[in-house]
């Protein structure tokens, strides 16, 4: 589009009379977000699993969902008539409204080729737990009138805009005009438009979303894409669905979890270019936001996510030279209306043209907010997003239960590093024709190989009767701990295998015989017979599967009461992301073990003081805070603020951790990471002199590669803000390579490690090499040849800075 | 209450500030009348001494008592007594905490008594939040003495408030509208934290640890002692989570609304580095959010976690005064608190910085009402207790707050006056107090004994309630919670 077209175009809304004041009336809380993209059409139901599980990100007051690439013989039209029709979607909060909307702003202007009432359930109280009837909600597939459009052409001088481009800006104009009429949040509320983009639907209810699911029926529905959504809203009375997410743009579907801080500057910057909101909430600014940058300015993706989450510090003196003026360029027009603040986006789109879907997740530069990407391929690509790992192990269970080229992990789970030089704080899934590709904002295919099948697993100590079943599941943790060592291309499938015939064990103890067994099976329809255990050793298994995710009937409760009953062993499994485990066994639990299988939740190991926890997947968010004994070992990546305030323990981990590791952690802590952080890592430590007792943490920089060899990654520690305003403990950084930089620190100093450093850390590497086979050899062994410890590892220590002084006011 | 005692509780200083000074002329020839007609025992003649004793001016009511019998100037026969302003009485305090609130919180810590004379103890100079309300009726204490004698003895006007008003918990009762504020380890001495203690002890109310840590020496006091949650986490286990009663999420301080706590350098002494598991003598920031924390639903998964640890704890929310406070009121009430905690600007900390201080946020006599409205709009109101804190220093500012709409309020400097602080404004810097309240130095704390320390809160605490239930009287009132949200008992001081 030229500049001038641009400038017309938005003269042309002009018009349209504002609501009047830019206030925010809504206020956002967090929410529950979740995404999938396949290159295969999915139906609704799988996403359900994942909502459910999500329940505590929402409180009822708001669901939703979109789906996008449909089905067009479940729509009812023909092939071309949902690709070429705009699709839209009315909610009528007062049924009586719909022919006068219909006269006035559907069949006035627009050629209806189909439309319908949604079918629902005939009465919503049906659902379990649904409070609030869903509005009516209609369908139409139209077009734009041609002298409509040619006379909106002519009024606005369009002329020169491809007339495509002015039917998608008619459409939006009728649409503001409909909802301003029959919503607007200032008066009263009647109706308002769903959606409007081309073969893409929304839906929302007051209620969780996988009640809308079930209210409008389409467990069946398909689609290549589809968006999940629970909401928090702080205020609690809420009677209508307007400020559920998703939000439309044209095309895009946008939920949103968090908060902007700016509300009033993005809509007063929106206010500029005679764009008005009319639901108030800061998730509606955003998709407004995009539908300008994308539709109008007709930006690419990458600077779109540029004037959103911009590039800063560190990470922008690292991008080449010719993106550097860009997105300079970039910031100076959009940095005041870059939303500030928490968020995290999940946008759905279809792009008419390229005729593809897309899937986007973008984080805020400083990753406040969950966020967890994954991605499998096994005859099928599917890539998910969401707030929480567990959530997408639920959706990709729910579909392996039905086909089972789907497995109920992925091949890998990854996190976005907002605003960076490394992935630019975003991912994108594009279905195009039979294919899914994932790129980051930059452009760059994140490359899979991967063979289309899935080979059984290999197990020595099979599944024959004789066996000890110690033994067994000896064998069975062994493989999933191992799992990292073999090809890519199995990890997924070795993991589910293995993970089934560990839980046939478990759940055929249900049968067996108290006395004979060293086992007790438990769940939750057997909560309440609990009796004490036989002996010390006796270990308790329980299938977690039932449990709700908290309160006083939750599971980690159920372990505490256990424990009180003198339970000191527990294998725990069928983890479906309940929170909160191992916490509450307070300080004198030295000899209790956890073992966790399955998808873990938030919070676990937060407060542990003396028990150990061995989880045999990847952690998620929040994980030992507090913490201040014991153990906790983790068979893959940790989540968000891991161990925040942590006083002590020993903690090992095989993969990575995200955002803000170990700040305002004192005292003891002794942690092992052996891949890498996002930003963040142990600011404002504060744990003493580790050389007299104090606190570390020992980063190694590994990965597995997609053969399973261990190998180095580009850079120990890709972030900024490593060890910013500490005054105690340690970071020892595997860097053989020198790539941490003066730069990264803040406040804290590279130097050269003593013999006194490695006699400290080397028992904790051989523990290490203990749990995950990576052998200290192989640490001081870079590039095949042996080091003295001194040329691998570089301490970061703490200098005492000017404003932790004393006396500094 | 009977189970607490009021005992005199003098000065821990020889010579007591007052708000005068009495002097006899050389023209005195200790004929000792003065000693038989001061009722206040300003006068003394040990037994066996012919000359009267230096007198105590503490306890002088000045000129104010001119009309009564007993005006020692005008009958001293050869004129020898000299009243004077004292010039230490200026240099005391600030608008806020004038002179006169000081003198008398500490009259009050003393005897347990409603002040006499005409010192202002109800409200401060401040000009502005609660200094310029009044309540509609007249100066409460115009009624006979046996009267109030009846009436603060009597059990007939209650002042007691739950701090549990949802259908499930524990239920947790206090005889007074108001418990102690956080004050850390660290920030305050422990004998000081233990005089606190041990008064909510006796008071059946309670304190609360600040984010200092929990010191050992409290847990005789757990069922008193709130374990406070702040954005550093210091010092907070399963073990002190599962040991209290109530737990407090401190989100902000009303002090310094989007900063975190301060230990500057100095006070964090090696005892306190130790409790706090950090280096000594570094200054500690605590983070400004929780990390862990950056929406509702964050917030309400903190709740459920502390829940899983300590079932029956009660949660009470800790947040400042921004202009959405009402947001964050009911966001917290749906997440499962029992207790909001409004914390105003004109309260405490002596580390804010300055630009801080009573620059940022709300008035708390505006948050109150504000919160407490929109609870209302909303019907949860009585689902949860309303406390407002940040500058209440009087029996009267409690009793504005409730008539604002809070059901009680949360005390912190009240506490230290009792203790003898001047409010010299120096808390946070070197080695701290000198009067050894708010340091952790060795030697300066040994100046406060805890048990006399308790003694002259536990009596500021009896004078407050004797207040209100007297002013309860004065307003037709039974009960402390029927004067919530009574705000047509209150009128600026403007009206006429």
């Amino acid at each position: 589009m030229k500049n001038k077209d641009v400038i017309r175009l938005i003269e042309s809304r002009r018009k349209l009379s504002s609501p009047g004041g830019l206030k925010k009336l809504e206020m956002e809380g967090g929410c529950g977000v979740v995404g999938l993209a396949c290159n295969e059409k999915i139906s609704g139901k799988h996403i359900m699993q994942s909502l459910i599980q999500m329940h505590n990100r929402g409180n009822s007051k708001g669901g939703g969902i979109a789906a996008l690439g449909l089905n067009s013989s479940q729509c009812g039209v023909s092939q071309k008539i949902l690709e070429e029709d705009y699709l839209i979607q009315v909610a009528y909060l007062d049924p009586s409204v719909r022919h006068q909307v219909e006269k006035e702003f559907i069949i006035s202007n627009l050629d209806v080729h189909t439309s319908y009432p949604l079918p629902t359930l005939k009465d919503y109280r049906a659902v379990d737990g649904l409070d609030m009837k869903p509005p009516e909600v209609w369908r139409y597939f139209c077009r734009v009138k041609d002298k409509a459009l040619s006379q909106f052409i002519l009024k606005n001088n369009l002329d020169a805009l491809e007339r495509p481009k002015a039917e998608d800006e008619f459409i939006y104009q009728n649409t503001y005009k409909l909802n301003n009429k029959f919503y607007t949040s200032l008066g009263e509320k009647r109706a308002f438009v769903l959606s409007h983009g081309r073969n893409m639907i929304i839906l929302k209810i007051v209620g969780y979303a996988e009640q809308l699911i079930e209210y409008y029926q389409i467990e069946n529905l398909e689609a290549h894409i589809w968006v999940g959504h629970q909401r928090y809203p702080t205020k609690g009375k809420v009677w209508h669905p307007g400020g559920a997410h998703p939000f439309m743009g044209m095309n895009e579907a946008l939920i949103h979890n968090g908060d902007f801080a700016n509300y009033y500057s993005i809509a007063e910057y929106l206010s500029q270019r005679n764009i008005y909101p009319l639901f108030l909430t800061d998730t509606e600014v955003a998709v407004l936001l995009f539908d300008l940058l994308h539709r109008v300015y007709e930006y690419p993706l990458e600077y779109i996510i540029e004037a959103i989450a911009p590039t800063t510090e560190r990470d922008f003196y690292l991008l080449p030279e010719e993106k550097r003026k860009i997105y300079r360029a970039i910031q100076t027009s959009h940095i005041h209306s870059s939303p500030d603040g928490p968020w995290f986006f999940i946008i759905g789109q279809t792009n008419i043209k390229q005729k593809s879907f897309q899937l986007l997740g973008i984080t805020d530069t400083s990753m406040l907010r969950p966020q967890v990407f994954a991605f499998q391929e096994n005859g099928v690509s599917i890539g998910l997003v969401a707030s929480e790992k567990q959530a997408i192990d639920a959706t990709l269970r729910s579909l392996h239960q039905e086909d089972k080229r789907f497995l109920p992990y992925a091949d890998f789970y990854w996190n976005a590093r907002g605003g960076s030089y490394t992935d630019g704080g975003a991912f994108i899934f594009t279905v195009k024709g039979k294919n899914l590709v994932i790129t980051d904002k930059f452009g760059r295919r994140i490359s899979v190989n991967k063979e289309h099948d899935c080979p059984p697993i290999n197990i020595s100590a099979g599944k024959s009767e004789d066996v000890d079943p110690a033994e067994k599941i000896k064998e069975f943790t062994k493989t999933i701990d191992q799992r990292w060592r073999i090809p890519i291309k199995d990890r997924a499938c070795a993991l589910s295998n293995t993970e089934e015939y560990l839980n046939e064990i478990f759940l055929s103890m249900s049968a067996q015989k108290q006395a004979e067994n060293l086992y007790r099976y438990t769940d939750w329809e057997k909560i309440d017979s609990l009796s004490p255990p036989k002996s010390q050793k006796e270990v308790l298994v329980i299938n977690c599967e039932k449990f709700p995710a908290e309160g006083s009937q939750s599971i980690s409760r159920f372990i505490v009461e256990a424990y009180q009953l003198g339970w000191k062993n527990f294998i725990t499994f069928n983890w479906r992301g309940q929170r909160f485990c191992g916490c509450g066994l307070g300080s004198e639990s030295n000899d209790v073990r956890i073992d966790v299988f399955g998808s873990s939740g938030d919070y676990l190991a937060s407060g542990l003081d003396g028990a150990e926890i061995v989880v045999h997947e990847s952690a998620q968010d929040q994980i030992a805070q507090i913490m201040k004994s014991g153990k906790l070992v983790v068979y893959g990546d940790v989540g968000q603020t891991f161990m925040y305030g942590a006083k002590g323990g020993e903690v090992y981990v095989l993969g990575n951790a995200a955002g803000r590791p170990l700040i305002n952690a004192v005292g003891a802590p002794r942690v092992v990471i052996n891949g890498t952080c996002l930003d963040y890592l142990a600011e404002s430590f504060m744990a003493g002199n580790p050389l007299e007792g104090g606190g570390f943490v020992i980063l190694n920089g590994l990965k597995f590669s997609e053969k399973g060899e261990i190998t180095e990654l580009e850079t120990p520690y890709p972030g900024g803000n490593l060890f910013s305003l500490a005054s105690g403990g340690a970071i020892y950084i595997r860097d053989p390579f020198s790539k941490v930089e003066e730069g990264q620190l803040n406040g804290g100093r590279l130097i050269e490690l003593t013999e006194k450093d490695w006699e400290l850390i080397l028992p904790y590497l051989e523990e290490n090499e203990r749990l995950f086979n990576i052998p200290v050899k192989r640490l001081l062994s870079p590039n095949g040849e042996l080091r003295s410890f001194n040329q691998v590892y570089r301490k970061v220590e703490a200098v005492e800075l000017k404003v932790l002084q004393k006396g500094h006011r | 209450m009977k189970s607490v005692e009021i005992r005199n509780c003098n000065s821990r200083f020889h010579k007591n500030i007052g708000k005068y000074t009495v002097s006899l002329k050389d023209s005195c020839f200790h004929c000792g009348l003065c000693v038989e007609i001061c009722p206040y025992c300003v006068f003394d003649r040990i037994d066996g001494f012919n000359h009267v004793s230096t007198p105590n001016s503490a306890g002088c009511l000045g000129p104010d008592c001119k009309e009564g019998p007993y005006y020692c100037t005008t009958k001293c026969p050869v004129d020898a007594i000299k009243i004077e302003l004292d010039p230490q009485w200026k240099t005391l305090g600030d608008f806020r905490w004038t002179p006169d609130l000081i003198i008398t919180t500490w009259q009050q810590a003393e005897t347990g008594e409603i002040p006499r004379g005409n010192l202002e103890y109800r409200i401060g100079a401040s000009g502005g939040g609660f200094d310029v309300f009044d309540f509609t009726i007249d100066d409460v204490t115009a009624i006979s003495s046996e009267e109030i004698d009846n009436i603060i003895t009597s059990d007939k006007i209650s002042t007691s408030i739950c701090l549990n008003r949802r259908g499930e918990g524990p239920s947790i009762e206090i005889p007074v509208p108001w418990y102690g504020a956080g004050m850390s380890f660290g920030s305050i001495s422990l004998p000081s934290i233990l005089a606190r203690a041990h008064s909510a002890k006796a008071w059946k109310t309670f304190t609360s640890t600040g984010e200092g840590g929990y010191p050992d020496e409290l847990i005789p006091y757990s069922n008193h002692v709130i374990t406070q949650i702040a954005t550093g986490l210091f010092g907070v286990s399963e073990e002190t989570i599962k040991r209290t009663p109530i737990i407090e999420f401190k989100y902000a301080q009303g002090a310094k609304p989007g900063l975190g706590g301060h230990l500057l350098g100095d006070k964090n002494t090696p005892g306190v580095a130790k409790m706090r598991e950090t280096v000594p003598w570094n200054s500690l920031f605590s983070p400004f959010p929780f990390h862990s924390v950056y929406s509702v639903e964050d917030h309400k998964k903190h709740i459920d976690w502390v829940k899983t640890i300590n079932p029956d704890a009660l949660i009470s929310v800790k947040v400042s005064t921004p202009s959405d406070v009402d947001m964050v009121a009911v966001g917290s009430y749906y997440a499962g608190a029992n207790i909001i905690h409004l914390d105003g600007g004109y309260g405490g900390t002596g580390a804010a910085p300055e630009i801080a201080k009573k620059n940022i946020a709300m008035p708390i006599e505006y948050a109150i009402t504000k919160v407490h409205k929109f609870l209302l709009e909303e019907g949860v109101r009585e689902e949860i207790v309303l406390l407002a804190s940040g500058g209440i220093r009087t029996a009267f500012d409690i009793a504005k707050s409730i008539v604002l709409g809070a059901d009680g309020a949360i005390i912190g400097t009240s506490d230290l006056i009792a203790l003898g602080c001047v409010r010299c404004g120096n808390c946070e810097s070197g080695r701290g107090c000198p009067r050894g309240i708010a340091t952790t130095d060795p030697e300066l704390e040994k100046q406060i004994d805890p048990s006399w320390g308790a003694q002259r809160i536990i009596n500021l605490y009896a004078s407050w309630q004797k207040q209100l239930k007297l002013l309860l009287y004065k307003l037709g009132l039974k009960d402390i919670k029927e004067l919530r949200g009574r705000t047509d008992f209150l009128k600026h001081i403007d009206e006429k």
